[in-house]
């Protein structure tokens, strides 16, 4: 049987901005670094190989899956496992947030970030292609692993996806800025604290292993705090990295905590995806017009919302 | 809510909702500022130092994060302007032990628009003649405060640091600023903290307390005072900015709060008719790709930092 014992280094880097070489250098220092303490799994932030706030730089750092550059990294992932995040171009020229697992010496998976925050302080979708899928897959590390990048974790179903899918580890890796120093906030951060509940929710929820990268450094006006984690699957805190400090922090987790807690609170046992499923293809046909809505708001008097379906209990005029 | 001065006495009216965790925001600015310098390749800072509250506390943030050994005040005088403000603005100097070093403006603004008659003696006449001697004291600010910017551009060479923002979130909403002026600079570290918030973080980092304690001005003319000009309080002012522009309340809203509707009604006349203080001026499109439209790069990128 397969060791349960699992050190996971978290990369909690200062990427360079649209500086490849220099952050692909810091990477392969760093999983080296990783893997002479003992590490099982590294794994570094979201764009960690370009810096996050690339604007039109995208375009010049982006990396074909084939690009030699990646492949230094990906070499280097013999004997452990590396999460990393970089632009990737599709062959159709689409450019994507993704994070890649590598194993062995090889790409095991490639996720592209789903949801791509455009609005307050992010305008990401001007600049970048949506991924279109949540797969979580079978690792080295004998549980299964699903990745998602920053926002992608503030949309219930990516991690409920993941779990359902599998994985038993849940790695977000993010470039989160930092912003609300208002001193009545949990951690001096509002942030910090919106991010903290999410991520002991979902483990708790998904009685999984949440995985948390969380970049630092400055991109422009934005700072971003680190503070990345490590969350056992009870909600319970194992690692949390200081705000703001750069620095490869170590986590010793038991993966078989994971049977344990879903034996004890069988939710995923529980879950219902087919009623799930059903009560989305219901809410899908509703907002299109293509089914009488039940249960969404009443429009203006007189006014159809839902042209030549009228809503039940009013009178057409 | 107020922070109890040493001596158990408040030093000024911190209201509750804009209290922020100075630990934190310390940390935050430093690595702001590094960071900045670093990307521009500069190792060096420096800053117009007026003995008021913003720009000692920027002077204290900026030596905390690079060393004192590598920030220049530099404090630029006008004839009119208060004794008090130059001794405070030493006390700083003195305090951080950066380097310093004083340019007394009056020859520049007076040679431009002349001085007027005065202990018997003859009007001096300036650039503009004798039109010039008629000058608005707000022409005469506006005029003082580019002076103090082409200056603190030319030290940025001969030093070689890059000019450091001292203008608060307060006095940039209601356009309370010099554009060109005051307003320039290579980037801002305190430019998000309402004046509230600068005078808590600059307790904290223990600029000295007469700075925070005295009536902030601009000190454009003698006995010229922020909130004298203004009509309102600094607390009252940050409290109404806060819920109308942080939090997104509307009009009705803060008037149901308890904010005075001509006060909200001005407040947000303030806000609107200076909005182009606050941005980059825009360029006519006419070409495939224009810069701040189409052509979007962070400023900080490969091949930016002076090398």
């Amino acid at each position: 049987m397969q060791p349960t014992a699992l050190r996971i280094a978290l990369a909690q880097i200062a990427p360079r901005l649209g500086q490849l070489e220099a952050n692909l250098a810091r990477h392969l220092e760093l999983v080296e670094a990783a893997r002479e303490q003992g590490a099982g799994l590294v794994v570094f932030p979201e764009l960690g190989l370009t810096g996050y706030l690339l604007q039109d730089l995208a375009a010049d750092v982006a990396l074909r899956l084939d690009d030699p550059r990646l492949g230094r990294l990906v070499a280097a992932s013999r004997d452990l496992s590396v999460v990393a995040s970089f632009v990737e171009e599709s062959a159709d020229h689409r450019l994507f947030i993704a994070a890649a697992l590598l194993e062995d010496g090889r790409i095991v998976h490639v996720h592209r970030k789903c949801y791509l925050p455009t609005y307050g302080l992010f305008d990401e979708r001007r600049f970048f292609a949506a991924g279109d899928a949540i797969r979580a897959v079978p690792s080295r590390l004998g549980v299964g692993v699903g990745l998602a990048v920053c926002e992608d974790f503030w949309h219930l179903a990516v991690p409920a996806l993941l779990a359902l899918d599998g994985a038993q580890l849940l790695v977000n890796v993010s470039s989160s800025p930092g912003r609300d120093l208002a001193a009545t906030n949990e951690v001096g951060l509002g942030t910090a604290a919106s991010w903290r509940t999410l991520m002991r929710t979902y483990a708790q929820l998904t009685t999984s292993f949440i995985v948390y990268c969380n970049r630092v450094g400055v991109d422009e006006s934005i700072s971003f705090w680190g503070g990345s984690e490590v969350i056992a699957p009870s909600g319970a805190p194992v690692f949390t990295a200081p705000l703001y400090d750069e620095g490869l922090y170590c986590v010793d987790v038991d993966l078989a905590d994971v049977r344990r807690e879903r034996i004890a609170l069988p939710l995923l046992r529980d879950e219902r995806p087919e009623l799930v499923v059903r009560e989305l293809e219901r809410i899908i046909a509703e907002r299109a017009g293509l089914a009488v809505d039940t249960t969404g708001e009443v429009g203006p008097e007189g006014v159809d919302l839902h042209a030549g379906l009228p809503p039940p209990g009013r009178s057409r005029r | 809510m107020s922070d109890p001065a040493p001596s158990g006495e408040p030093l000024f009216e911190l209201p509750a909702e804009l209290a922020i965790d100075t630990g934190v925001a310390r940390r935050v600015i430093a690595e702001f500022i590094r960071g900045q310098l670093r990307q521009a390749g500069f190792e060096r800072a420096v800053l117009g130092l007026s003995g008021g509250i913003d720009s000692s506390l920027v002077a204290y943030l900026t030596a905390e994060a690079i060393g004192p050994e590598r920030l220049l005040c530099v404090l630029m005088p006008y004839r009119t302007s208060s004794p008090a403000s130059r001794s405070d603005a030493e006390e700083v100097v003195r305090r951080l032990g950066c380097h310093s070093t004083v340019v007394d403006i009056t020859p520049m603004v007076d040679g431009y628009f002349g001085r007027p008659a005065e202990g018997g003696g003859p009007a001096v006449l300036g650039a503009l003649g004798a039109a010039g001697l008629e000058a608005s004291p707000l022409r005469r600010g506006n005029f003082a405060a580019r002076t103090r910017m082409a200056v603190l551009y030319d030290h940025s060479v001969t030093f070689g640091g890059l000019v450091v923002g001292t203008g608060n979130k307060t006095e940039t909403l209601i356009g309370y600023t010099t554009v060109f002026g005051d307003n320039a600079c290579a980037f801002n570290p305190i430019g998000d903290l309402y004046k509230s918030q600068v005078r808590q973080l600059a307790v904290a980092v223990g600029v000295p307390e007469q700075i925070i304690r005295k009536a902030p001005s601009a000190d454009l003319w003698p006995g010229q005072t922020d909130e004298g000009e203004a009509g309102f309080s600094y607390p009252v002012l940050d409290r109404l900015l806060y819920w109308m522009i942080d939090r997104r309340r509307s009009h009705d809203e803060l008037v149901a709060m308890g904010f005075e509707r001509a006060m909200v009604e001005r407040v947000e006349r303030m806000v609107a008719a200076s909005e182009f203080k606050r941005q980059v001026p825009p360029i006519a499109k006419l070409g495939p790709r224009t810069a701040g439209v189409d052509y979007l790069y962070p400023r900080r990128r490969p091949g930016s930092a002076r090398t």
